[in-house]
């Protein structure tokens, strides 16, 4: 089988997962106890209105009726629209205009994950038991412990009063004049995030301490697991082997032991874009960005059903195509991962 | 005669290892452990040396000690000497040991599973090790590779070059690893139990490669196992160790018929069927000693049947068993055999108070 049928298959094998997942959510949010009626009429609609609502919005007919259509609609990608958080809007638009944020938030959080987690913790493995290793390693449990909601809340007030704590340094007229808190700047069109180093900057800085929270749990899992999979390569035989073929140090780390080091990190990697899903609804909330996280939470609370159920079935889909993502670069990264059977 | 005649021809050519008074100890929190203690011996071109002993005997570490393998918290000792084709190893520094590695010197691990990296292909690895030492990239290199293969015996090996190691059979995997080993055409080749994770078909056939190349190659091999049955089949000369130091040493037919050292005569008996007349297979009791301190005393002493009182007091040096046997050596107060039991005791006293003043 080659790359492409297997790809092609684990496509075709993921539809059953969407149609459970979709079914999942249809029956959480009817049985639920979210009332769109009331939440649009308000506390005080006369039982008449209520009934006539109920019937515009087609919740009087059978709950296996409303399945079909709400399994239809979505499996059409007809997404509906918004019954109570901004009538009439389309959920597209919706999410055109929310999700930026959220994506500028997930990029930068993944990023400074990968690129100071994994490096630390390769760097601990290859010095193992040594200070700067248990330095790392204490860092990493830290890290790890600390619950997103608290470093955020924490992080938030160091910061709009840096300048008690870091010797005059004041964060908030840093490069640019901001708020602590509050979305991002991005440009509109959105490309011009990369033609105008300006605005580029000033949308890092805004969205740096929400990202740094967001990826700060990863980053300290990514660091212990990049420092356990460093140390049980270095401790296995093939690198002895190496050793002995006379493979000076240099290309005994980057070629023999970091690709292996690597295999245990990809689900790792792939594993926080769904912690960053469920973590961003808090994130944004403390730092009062508006994106996907904060609307999803919005739409829950309002009882806006196709609101909810949509951005569910965007996010299902999303876990689902991470999954087939991670187990692609499986197959590019480990030659031991076969195509066939074991799917 | 026959004997003499080898012999004559042994001492006429200088020796490509010399193993002189080797000492590796691991420096732990709680001990110091002298894996190696002192051992001494050579291996001549063409010539295969077996060395047995049981786990934790020492056997690993001597191969690593050659290699320059040792890692933290181990370390060669001052005053151990190394000597490869008149060049002292134990005084290089790192990066002049490394272009040795693989080039002068290769080494064949025990476990062909896990000696190959899974990720990159057979071929790559064997390139990696042409490229470092030989200067050869590209297509002349891959052709290399696949002569390489087909020296060491598998067949179709311009497809096998490109296949990952998980895609080989455990004797496939060892040849390719023994191919990996002579890409440099090495002068000596150290095989640590080469064969002890393979079917005894697949030994077998390991075991006539080796012979095959070293007939080719004029290699010489350094051979580690603890099956005798293997020794008798490879080596010429056996060094019998025991706790970090070799007990017994001499010409494999002559160790085989007639063992002096009372651990190498135990472990002799303690081969399934070499005793057929016995109900129950004899056995050594009790288990290898970590040795931690410098030996005052012999160190099998507690697990010899012919141990006497002044064995926990001196300490066996190796010694010529007898008079007309010159190359055949145990460190065990019983030899020299041709003088009394007292008079062989006071010469092995003599010799270890010389050997501690040389060392001084």
């Amino acid at each position: 089988m080659s790359r492409w049928q297997y790809f092609a298959k684990r496509l075709l094998l993921s539809i059953p997962v969407l149609l459970f997942g979709t079914s999942i959510t249809f029956l959480v949010i009817r049985a639920g106890p979210l009332d769109p009626v009331s939440a649009i009429l308000g506390p005080q609609g006369d039982p008449q209105a209520y009934n006539t609502i109920r019937r515009q919005l087609g919740l009087n007919q059978p709950l296996w009726q409303q399945y079909i259509d709400y399994m239809v609609n979505m499996f059409t990608f007809n997404l509906g629209q918004s019954w109570v958080l901004q009538p009439d809007t389309s959920v597209y638009s919706l999410v055109l205009g929310y999700a930026p944020r959220t994506i500028w938030l997930g990029f930068w959080s993944v990023l400074i994950a990968i690129f100071i987690g994994i490096p630390l913790g390769f760097y601990a493995g290859l010095n193992p038991n040594t200070f700067s290793d248990y330095f790392a390693s204490f860092g990493g449990i830290v890290w790890r412990a600390m619950p997103n909601f608290w470093l955020a809340v924490i992080l938030m007030s160091v910061l709009s009063q840096s300048e008690k704590f870091f010797f005059g340094f004041d964060w908030q007229t840093f490069l640019y004049s901001t708020n602590v808190t509050g979305p991002p700047p991005l440009p509109d069109p959105i490309w011009k995030l990369f033609t105008n180093p300006d605005q580029f900057v000033r949308a890092l800085k805004k969205i740096a301490p929400a990202a740094l929270v967001l990826g700060s749990a990863s980053m300290g899992n990514e660091m212990r697991i990049g420092r356990t999979a460093v140390l049980e390569t270095i401790n296995s035989n093939f690198i002895e082997t190496a050793k002995a073929k006379g493979v000076p140090p240099r290309s005994l780390v980057w070629k023999h032991i970091f690709r292996n080091a690597l295999i245990p990190l990809v689900p790792i990697i792939t594993g926080e874009a769904f912690i960053l899903i469920g973590g961003s609804v808090l994130v944004e909330t403390v730092f009062d960005i508006s994106g996907i996280g904060f609307l999803f939470f919005q739409a829950v609370k309002n009882g806006d059903m196709p609101l909810t159920g949509s951005l569910m079935f965007i996010f299902i889909v999303l876990v689902v195509l991470i999954n087939i993502v991670q187990d692609l670069l499986y197959t590019i990264i480990d030659p031991r991962v076969g195509y066939e059977g074991g799917a | 005669m026959a004997q003499r005649e080898t012999t004559a021809s042994r001492s006429e050519q200088a020796p490509l290892l010399q193993v002189e008074n080797l000492q590796t100890a691991f420096f732990t929190d709680k001990e110091t452990i002298r894996a190696v203690d002192g051992i001494s011996f050579d291996i001549r071109r063409g010539e295969t040396v077996g060395i047995v002993g049981e786990s934790g005997s020492g056997k690993s570490v001597t191969a690593r000690s050659i290699m320059g393998l040792v890692d933290s918290p181990g370390r060669v000792l001052d005053g151990s000497s190394i000597k490869f084709d008149g060049e002292e190893l134990t005084e290089k520094s790192e990066k002049e040991y490394r272009s040795l590695r693989g080039s002068d010197i290769a080494m064949v691990f025990q476990d062909p599973l896990t000696s190959l990296n899974p990720v990159y292909t057979v071929g790559n690895q064997i390139k990696e090790a042409l490229r470092l030492h030989r200067d050869m990239r590209g297509a002349e290199a891959t052709e290399e590779a696949i002569d390489l293969l087909e020296a060491v015996g598998i067949p179709d090996a311009s497809r096998r070059v490109t296949e990952y190691p998980h895609e080989f059979s455990g004797g496939m995997r060892q040849r390719a690893v023994i191919a990996m080993a002579l890409a440099c055409d090495p002068e000596l080749l150290i095989c640590d139990e080469p064969t002890t994770a393979l079917d005894v078909t697949i030994q077998a056939q390991i075991l006539e490669l080796l012979d095959d190349l070293q007939e080719e190659r004029n290699l010489a091999i350094m051979f580690i196992t603890h099956d005798m049955g293997v020794i008798a089949e490879v080596s010429d000369r056996v060094n019998v160790m025991y706790a970090g130091e070799i007990v017994e040493s001499a010409p494999v037919v002559e160790l085989f018929e007639n063992p002096r050292h009372p651990y190498s005569q135990g472990l002799l008996n303690s081969i399934p069927g070499n005793q057929p007349d016995t109900d129950r297979l004899s056995t050594i009791e009790g288990d290898v000693p970590t040795p931690n301190e410098p030996a005052t005393y012999c160190r099998f002493e507690p697990r010899c049947p012919k141990a006497f009182d002044e064995c926990s007091k001196v300490h066996p040096e190796s010694l010529a068993v007898n008079d007309d046997a010159a190359d055949h050596t145990a460190a065990c107060l019983l030899y020299p055999e041709d003088v009394s039991q007292a008079e062989a005791v006071e010469l092995h006293e003599r010799r270890g108070s010389q050997r501690e003043v040389s060392e001084r």
